[in-house]
């Protein structure tokens, strides 16, 4: 019986997938196509090309990032709904120590550069936190609000402050670029090594491995520290972590900061990974994905990595899929959208079954045990 | 008049009611008793037609029914009593009890003098103290139980389901209703009374059905039958009612709380210039109508509520500002009211909750990580001592049954030998079984020389065990006695309002 929930509990994602395509292929029947070539063109091309292979590795390091800062938070029972905002202020903090700082070695100014940009989301992720412990003002409506002056903010830097003096009067709108020593390295040589080559493989950089490691700290912290012990009980019960001397708001405020952090590092992947200077059109909805990416990863860290691998085949399948399957692009949209829904559907209705069983089990001694204690009275 | 016959009920995993029979006469009132979980509860709905039976068949006056939802249980004349009282505040007593069949004239205008007109006679009828047009937020407890009641007759029942009506209720109320009881019965009302109170179930009803998982035991006449009898009914093994009180010799002040007031809602004070002192050794009790403060004064003791004015000391040492955790670092242990939101993070498993408040001591840290093999080891022996059930200790807290719950809580709250022990409504729920549990261990803990406050709705339990006897209402501390001082009447009258001592007569700690 045991054995067979901890099957389950596996088979579960891999259930959930299965009920997406299979939602999925009822559009793409509706719209008078052969789900089956739809979704061979969805493997074939984005799992089975090396370019393909490393565009969604260079794809799936900012949602890494981003899923983890939302998760982060959700872990909390906080909504970070501002990691956008707050990303885009750590990839400004960033771009300008990467910029105005010259002359350093990079084991220096790349660090340097990196703390900027946590320090950047940390400091725009501050205001909320702070309304909402001390005043009590609802995280989610401030983060949103705080998204919106982070993006006027920011075009207002670039543009008009800290514009790159040589590009005025190009159409160009951007910041100077940085030094190579403000640049992520590229890990195009090393996957080289691995066969993986195409014109992505210069884009996936070091960032990635970051990231990951990032993630699987953050796993062990939560589940086996006593600070992520404390944080699950002020999650999941406020009153009853109070009552146990948890402070409730020192362990809020940390884990905010700390998805503040995270999500200033969300733009990093584009802005030092692959163009070296802060874009006004640089790719904005980062921070939105890694909504998505951290409800369907259940807020696991380690689950934001694959939801994060996930999004980024999704993405570079959409686009063989687009080009030889025929199929209107705006479906595939709606594809990604069902597949995704469908996943997190399936899963919570899994999850509930799990717990059930679970539940059922809770009470039941184990037979030896009882038999023993009988005899004993 | 009713009769069940081989009622069997599942849920998965387990048989709430495995062939029962029933016979419920007319004009009786018949009780039901049993633990929590015996399956009360389950038959009830199931006559009350909010779950249908898998087997068994259900006879109203000689006659099969298939009773599939409360209308037609009323329209077979059963009402339900519930224990949670569903009534509209701002309504007026005859607008609540014609709500749901509300008399309608032409144009469907609300009928609103006939329907007072209607609930004043029932009254009349039956005895009732109620007043038609009085708001129900203006109501004691005891009445709106009557404003219940009159809502069961008014939709022409004949049989009346109560479902542990007297957990509510102070005992001069108790006595009311049961004045009441008897009048319906004399008027040929037919009567089914739920309760886990013996001394209640022995004094007004006629006949008493017993359950025990699911099963029933057995169906007594109440004339004639002792209170342990019913109790080993109910338990199957022989239960000892009155726990032994053994005389200790009180030491020194370990909890003092000096002319206390604590803020409530709103910013009128919940608790106001409340003193006591509770010495090592002594168990003293709070009684009280809930509601009058006590949550308030047991969370300012904690340090979970900020205190306006006054001083708490431990063991003479201040603390009236401190927080949660240095008063628990302190050595006080709290057993909480509500052990769901405070006494529990359910979603955690067992082994995490058991450790919870002091899950930062050293033995169970190694570094910044958990030691979990240290407090697995140490949650297997609580497991072991306190005799908690379960499968698994990585079963969530929120899988137990409410009993098992609180083992957890008062093995994790002995376990770091405290000095004060602050327990709120600690059997609140229990069964039989694990209410003698709870109350031995605060008997031993007594012993051992611990400073126990017990706070209780249930006065019974506050006189048995406590060394002496405050009494809150509203928000005060109106009198205090030794025990054997004084009678449950006498404590009602104090705990209604009624009567108050003045200000420093209170007996001073012995």
């Amino acid at each position: 019986m045991k054995w067979r929930l901890f099957a389950l509990q596996f088979a579960t994602p891999l259930l959930a997938i299965l009920f997406g395509v299979l939602i999925a292929s009822i559009i793409v029947l509706a719209i008078g196509q052969n789900p089956l070539d739809v979704f061979g063109v969805l493997i074939r091309f984005g799992l089975l090309r090396s370019d393909s292979l490393l565009s969604i590795l260079f794809k799936a390091t900012p949602l890494i990032f981003a899923g983890l800062a939302v998760a982060l938070s959700f872990r909390a029972a906080l909504w970070n709904i501002g990691v956008e905002g707050q990303f885009y202020i750590g990839a400004f903090t960033a771009a300008y120590i990467g910029f105005t700082l010259k002359g350093l070695p990079i084991f220096i100014h790349l660090p340097l550069t990196i703390l900027a940009a946590a320090a950047g989301g940390m400091a725009w992720a501050l205001i909320p936190i702070v309304l909402k412990l001390r005043r009590g003002a609802h995280e989610v409506i401030t983060t949103i609000m705080m998204n919106y002056i982070a993006a006027a903010l920011i075009l207002y830097l670039i543009a008009d402050v800290f514009r790159d003096p040589s590009q005025v009067g190009t159409p160009r709108v951007r910041t100077p670029e940085f030094p190579p020593s403000a640049r992520v390295p590229s890990m195009g040589p090393l996957l080289e090594l691995f066969g993986l080559t195409g014109p992505d493989a210069n884009k996936v950089n070091w960032l990635l491995p970051f990231g990951l490691v990032l993630c699987v700290v953050f796993a062990i912290v939560l589940s086996r520290t006593r600070f992520g012990y404390e944080v699950r009980a002020v999650a999941f019960s406020p009153l009853a972590a109070e009552a146990a001397g948890i402070p409730n708001a020192r362990i809020q405020f940390l884990m905010f900061m700390l998805s503040g952090a995270v999500a200033g590092l969300v733009g990093l992947n584009d802005v030092l990974g692959f163009f070296g200077y802060l874009d006004i059109d640089f790719p904005k909805g980062l921070g939105f994905l890694g909504i998505s990416v951290a409800l369907l990863a259940k807020n696991n860290p380690l689950g934001v990595i694959l939801a994060a691998l996930l999004f980024g085949f999704l993405d570079r399948g959409a686009q063989g899929v687009q080009f030889f399957a025929r199929t209107p692009k705006e479906v595939i949209v709606i594809l990604q959208a069902l597949i995704i829904l469908a996943i997190v559907v399936a899963y919570e209705l899994m999850t509930r079954y799990v717990r059930k069983q679970r539940k059922r089990e809770a009470e039941r001694p184990p037979p030896a045990a009882t038999v023993a204690a009988e005899a004993g009275r | 008049m009713i009769v069940l016959r081989g009622i069997t009920k599942r849920f998965p995993g387990v048989v709430a009611n495995d062939h029962i029979d029933l016979e419920v006469r007319r004009g009786e009132i018949h009780a039901l008793v049993g633990e929590n979980g015996a399956g009360k509860s389950t038959l009830m709905r199931i006559l009350y037609g909010l779950y249908q039976p898998d087997e068994g068949t259900i006879e109203v006056n000689g006659r099969p029914v298939v009773i599939d939802s409360p209308r037609t249980a009323l329209a077979l004349g059963i009402g339900m009593v519930h224990q949670h009282f569903m009534l509209i505040p701002r309504f007026t007593v005859a607008e609540n009890v014609i709500l749901g069949s509300e008399p309608a004239g032409a144009f469907g205008r609300l009928q609103r003098r006939e329907a007072e007109e209607r609930v004043r006679e029932l009254c009349q009828q039956y005895g009732f103290a109620l007043d038609p047009a009085a708001e129900v937020s203006t109501l004691s407890v005891g009445e709106q139980q009557r404003v219940e009641i009159i809502k069961v007759l008014y939709r022409g029942a004949g049989v009346l389901i109560l479902d542990e009506p007297t957990a509510v209720l102070v005992p001069q109320e108790v006595d009311e209703l049961f004045v009441n009881l008897r009048r319906l019965r004399e008027q040929g009302k037919t009567i089914i009374f739920i309760s886990h109170m013996l001394d209640e179930v022995l004094e007004i009803s006629d006949r008493i059905t017993v359950l025990r998982r699911g099963r029933v035991v057995g169906t007594v006449p109440a004339a004639g039958t002792t209170k342990s009898q019913l109790a080993e009914m109910m338990v199957g093994r022989p239960v000892l009612l009155e726990l032994e009180h053994p005389p200790v010799m009180p030491g020194d002040v370990r909890l003092e709380a000096r002319d206390i007031t604590v803020a409530g809602r709103g910013g009128k004070p919940a608790v106001h210039r409340v003193s006591l002192a509770v010495r090592a050794g002594e168990i003293y009790g709070i009684a009280g109508v809930e509601g009058n403060g006590q949550t308030e004064f047991v969370e300012a003791l904690v340090g979970l509520r900020p205190v306006i004015s006054g001083q708490i000391l431990i063991d003479g040492q201040e603390v009236t500002h401190a927080t949660a955790r240095a008063v628990r670092l302190l050595g006080v242990a709290n057993i909480p009211e509500d052990r769901h939101r405070r006494g529990l993070v359910l979603p955690m498993a067992v082994w995490e909750n058991v450790v919870l408040g002091h899950h930062a001591r050293r033995q169970f840290l190694n570094g910044a990580f958990v030691d979990r093999q240290a407090v697995e080891s140490f949650a297997d022996k609580q497991v072991e001592k306190f005799d908690i059930r379960l499968s698994s200790i990585d079963v969530p807290a929120l899988a137990l049954s409410g009993g098992n719950q609180q083992k957890v809580i008062v093995a994790r709250e002995f376990s770091f030998s405290p000095k004060v022990l602050i327990a709120a409504q600690p059997t609140r729920g229990l069964d039989i079984g694990a209410t003698e549990f709870v109350e031995r261990q605060l008997l031993e803990a007594r012993a051992n020389g611990m400073a126990v406050l017990l706070i209780s709705a249930n006065l019974e339990e506050v006189l048995s065990l406590s060394d002496r006897i405050g009494v809150m209402y509203s928000g005060e501390l109106v009198a205090e006695f030794r025990r054997g001082e004084a009678t449950p009447q006498e404590l009602g009258l104090y705990m209604t309002g009624t009567r108050r001592q003045t200000a420093g007569t209170g007996v001073s700690p012995s």
